[in-house]
């Protein structure tokens, strides 16, 4: 009980502080005031878009960050979005716009990771199925319309004959494998 | 406003003159005064608020783009109890140019020119970052008046009457009359 009355004043105080702190926490490094278009060097430093933008262009020969002096370039600051970013009361068009905010689509994680093999398993067993499929499909069907039998009597029809006998036997013989392999 | 133009400062002249349509794509010099006044502004609520010790500054009447400085002599050197004044000119590029900063009191040291007043600091010239303000400098050169580079001399008879720190001061007496 006792501990618990004696800490509560900490953190009032604290929050005050801290509200503080947080105020100028988001203020530019150069123009002192809160960052407009608020971007974030790689060094961690908070920047108005403008402001930045500016200092990078007033000296093209040394693009280093003027909080830490590390390395800094235009196409690798951070943009930050706040709630409500949305609409821009100035557009500023003279300044290019802010880079865009780079994002990678979190990989793709399996619902169950314990069948991860039997989904690749299934994948594999698909593809099986599927290639004589398209074999067959890209093989045996020459052109749309389909060509017309040829009439009875003719050599090509005996020669149409003789070749649906042997494929009827290649077929045969084939499901005759499958059958005992 | 004369007092704001610096012709050595090429690129602000250039703002100032140009038409909005500038080829760089930097902001309007209206726009632009308007943030370096604003800066300043907010520099000097906080010069004022926080008394930082053995610093000072003020603007130069109504115009926020001049202000006077003022600096004392950092105890334990042969500065001490000195006080000098300097004067600080901003221009429309500030805070992406150094203001132009010079000596006001006659300042006997290797790197201030005696006659001028002009100053010899790297964070002035090369080294300047925007995040740099009016109290940073004046830290700066400060810590200079003790500390001072005579590799780079402006002033050689001071950087070479250094090493005798009595003579040096006895020297420096001689230039210095408060202001």
């Amino acid at each position: 009980m006792a501990t618990s009355s004696g800490s509560e004043p900490g953190p009032s105080r604290e929050g005050e502080e801290n509200k503080e702190k947080d105020e100028r926490m988001f203020e530019c490094n150069i123009c002192l005031d809160t960052a407009r278009d608020a971007v974030v060097s790689m060094c961690g430093h908070l920047f108005c878009w403008p402001c930045l933008h500016q200092w990078l262009d007033t000296r093209p020969n040394r693009q280093v960050c003027p909080v830490c002096k590390a390395v800094i370039s235009k196409d690798k600051v951070i943009p930050l979005y706040g709630r409500g970013s949305g609409k821009q009361e100035d557009p500023r068009n003279k300044v290019p716009p802010r880079p865009p905010g780079h994002r990678t689509e979190p990989e793709n994680t399996n619902g169950f990771p314990g069948f991860g093999f039997g989904d690749g398993g299934f994948q594999m067993s698909f593809g099986i199925g599927a290639f004589p499929f398209s074999f067959f499909t890209s093989s045996f069907n020459f052109g749309e319309p389909r060509p017309n039998p040829a009439p009875v009597g003719t050599p090509q029809f005996g020669e149409e004959q003789f070749l649906s006998r042997v494929f009827l036997y290649i077929a045969c013989v084939f499901i005759l494998w499958l059958l005992l392999a | 406003m004369s007092q704001n133009v610096n012709p050595t400062h090429s690129r602000m002249s250039e703002q100032a003159t140009s038409s909005p349509k500038n080829s760089e794509g930097v902001l309007q010099p209206s726009k632009d005064n308007h943030a370096v006044t604003k800066r300043l502004q907010k520099e000097l609520m906080v010069l004022m608020m926080g008394a930082e010790k053995g610093i000072s500054a003020f603007p130069e009447g109504d115009n926020l783009f001049k202000w006077v400085g003022t600096i004392h002599g950092p105890e334990g050197t042969v500065y001490g109890g000195q006080t000098y004044k300097l004067s600080m000119e901003f221009t429309n590029s500030y805070p992406y140019q150094a203001p132009v900063v010079k000596f006001v009191t006659k300042c006997y040291h290797p790197n201030v020119d005696i006659t001028n007043g002009v100053i010899c600091l790297d964070i002035l010239k090369e080294k300047w970052s925007a995040l740099y303000d009016v109290r940073t400098i004046l830290i700066s050169i400060q810590s200079l008046l003790g500390e001072p580079n005579n590799e780079s001399p402006l002033n050689v008879a001071a950087a070479e009457s250094w090493s005798n720190q009595e003579k040096f001061k006895e020297e420096l007496l001689k230039h210095y009359n408060e202001v």
